[in-house]
């Protein structure tokens, strides 16, 4: 991938392109998704300190999927990507309780951005297939998703490392761009 | 007319004269493009005396002897290029960077929204330029002066920058998307942008002010440059044409439309009677700007064609694609001379050394590649950076390189000492 690419994912064509956004902390697992999600090996996996693109074909669409590093030092850097965005998925490592407050922080201040107003928000809660796991009812509540109205938002249990819950996830997501692009 | 003394150009090859007329003193510029290593110096000689009324032969000792100073710079150095240094550049992937004239900095975009200023000696950091409010994506220095910098971001704003004190001068607002292309007048009088809104924009150079507004493009205006004497605009569009564009009016004076997909890369020859364009419909037109018209269609390349360069006299161009290769060709005869091979990834770059000797491409395959013109082989293979490489650039003697990567980090490689 060249700096060409990159200008070229920048705007998706308004009728079968989607520019989707991944973030999420790190160690959210962010990369082994998109990873997944283009059908790659997911075995050797490293902290992304910039960010990742990918494009995948689903049901029609052309998804361009950028996935931005999570670190806090980088996280100011996410407002980079904002433009154009059709969906955003945000990563929730199901696994480190620890860190519920400041996920749901940071999920908070992205609602709050201008330029992703209306953007529908895909929730996936990753790491399910660890014991440790919280499952999905909870992690709603610590999160206090009800409180989301001025948005379609959806959440759903998965694991980037086995693929579990990724395709149900996909297909919600592009079902509701489907209806929504035919609007505009 | 009085002649009062001359001037050298390197690359490509030239005698400046300076002479006095009517009280003023004017310069002219005897191209010699056509100089080689093994070119016999008498002949030229005997070429210029007969066509330049100014050189009088009581001057032709003098001329002689800067041909063969000319010659000496063109031949070919052997030695190989070495890391001198790694520099921990940005906090996120690298975009564009450039050297100026005397190679003394460079300087580098990034996606932290910063562009950065470097000596060349020491590796050392000399400025970094914050105020963009989102990723520095072009940058450049105004060359030959080297005493301005313009980036051009995805905040849609374009800055002028003092290189001196790191200083920001202007912030040239107006376009309504991402600013991707910026060049500079070669008299550094104006600055071009060209943006994803579809439109590029003249500025006052000097005191930020817009000039016009060049409206015609359908798509994203991703490449542009001025012709040698800045009389004309180039511009490239992903609505797969390109457009020349008078820089005193604004006015379009043509539109190239022949390709059939997005234009990647666009470049005059340095007579300016001639353009080059790569297109993703993965082949590159060579273009007679005198007529509008095609006069080659080299179509060698079996996917996108994403970048094309002609050397600097106008005699070769090299070509990089997406299927792994590049492309020596012969501009006059407009055939291939050489395929580059051995890259492993997509070639996004290819770029001559000034003197035409050695070619750079960088690929998504990590690897920076050197190659000479002459026989199309790979002479080294720069490795070491741990993620794509983005961009690179030789300096105007053809012995130092620097590439900036997706890793965040850009190297500088040197001749051999």
């Amino acid at each position: 991938m060249g700096l060409l690419a990159l200008l070229r994912k920048l705007h998706s064509s308004p009728t079968h392109e989607m520019r989707i956004l991944l973030l999420g902390l790190d160690n959210a697992g962010k990369t082994t998704l998109l990873k997944q999600l283009a059908s790659e090996d997911v075995s050797f996996v490293t902290p992304t300190i910039g960010f990742n693109v990918k494009s995948v074909q689903s049901k029609g669409f052309k998804l361009n999927v950028w996935d931005i590093g999570g670190q806090r030092e980088i996280r100011p850097y996410w407002r980079n990507y904002f433009e154009n965005t059709d969906v955003l998925i945000y990563v929730i490592d199901s696994t480190d309780e620890k860190r519920f407050l400041e996920t749901s922080q940071e999920l908070y201040n992205l609602l709050e951005e201008d330029k992703l107003a209306n953007v529908p928000l895909f929730i996936f809660a990753n790491k399910q297939d660890l014991v440790a796991a919280t499952n999905v009812g909870d992690i709603a509540e610590r999160l206090k998703l009800c409180n989301i109205r001025e948005r379609q938002w959806q959440i759903q249990p998965c694991s980037a490392l086995t693929g579990a819950g990724i395709q149900e996830g996909m297909e919600w997501l592009c079902k509701n761009m489907a209806i929504k692009k035919k609007k505009k | 007319m009085k002649l009062k003394r001359f001037l050298l150009r390197y690359y490509p090859p030239g005698i400046i004269l300076e002479y006095e007329q009517g009280g003023k003193v004017k310069r002219k510029c005897i191209d010699l493009l056509q100089l080689q290593k093994d070119t016999n110096i008498e002949i030229v000689l005997g070429e210029i005396a007969a066509r330049e009324p100014l050189i009088s032969p009581h001057r032709l000792d003098q001329v002689r002897a800067l041909i063969a100073k000319l010659r000496e710079r063109l031949e070919p150095d052997y030695k190989k290029f070495s890391l001198f240094k790694i520099m921990k550049a940005h906090l996120l992937p690298l975009t564009n960077l450039a050297f100026n004239k005397p190679g003394s900095q460079f300087i580098t975009g990034s996606y932290d929204r910063t562009c950065k200023v470097w000596d060349t000696s020491t590796g050392e950091e000399i400025h970094t330029l914050e105020g963009h409010g989102n990723v520095v994506y072009t940058i450049s220095f105004n060359n030959p002066y080297g005493d301005k910098i313009a980036t051009g971001s995805f905040d849609k704003t374009c800055k002028l920058w003092s290189a001196a004190t790191g200083k920001c001068m202007f912030t040239l607002k107006g376009h309504t998307g991402e600013v991707v292309s910026v060049g500079f007048h070669p008299t550094s009088s104006t600055v071009s942008t060209g943006s994803m809104d579809t439109t590029a924009k003249l500025w006052n150079a000097t005191t930020g002010e817009e000039l016009c507004t060049l409206i015609g493009h359908t798509g994203e205006i991703i490449t542009l440059s001025y012709n040698t004497d800045g009389t004309q605009l180039l511009t490239g569009s992903f609505d797969h044409t390109v457009s020349i564009w008078d820089t005193e009016t604004g006015k379009k004076l043509m539109g190239l439309d022949e390709h059939t997909e997005e234009i990647s890369s666009a470049q005059f020859n340095f007579t300016g009677d001639m353009v080059a364009t790569g297109s993703l419909d993965k082949t590159c037109n060579l273009w007679d700007i005198r007529t509008g018209k095609v006069i080659a269609n080299l179509a060698n390349h079996e996917d996108e064609v994403l970048d094309v360069s002609f050397d600097w006299a106008g005699a070769k161009l090299v070509t990089a694609s997406s299927d792994t290769t590049g492309y020596i060709y012969d501009v006059r005869s407009r055939e291939p001379l050489y395929r580059l091979e051995g890259h492993n990834g997509e070639v996004s770059k290819a770029m001559f050394n000034p003197q035409g000797t050695r070619i750079l491409t960088t690929s998504s395959d990590k690897s920076a590649r050197v190659w000479d013109v002459n026989s199309g082989l790979c002479t080294q293979i720069l490795e070491g950076h741990t993620d794509d490489i983005f961009s690179c650039a030789f300096n105007y003697d053809g012995d130092m390189i620097i590439t900036g990567s997706k890793d965040n980090t850009c190297r500088l490689w040197r001749h051999h000492v």
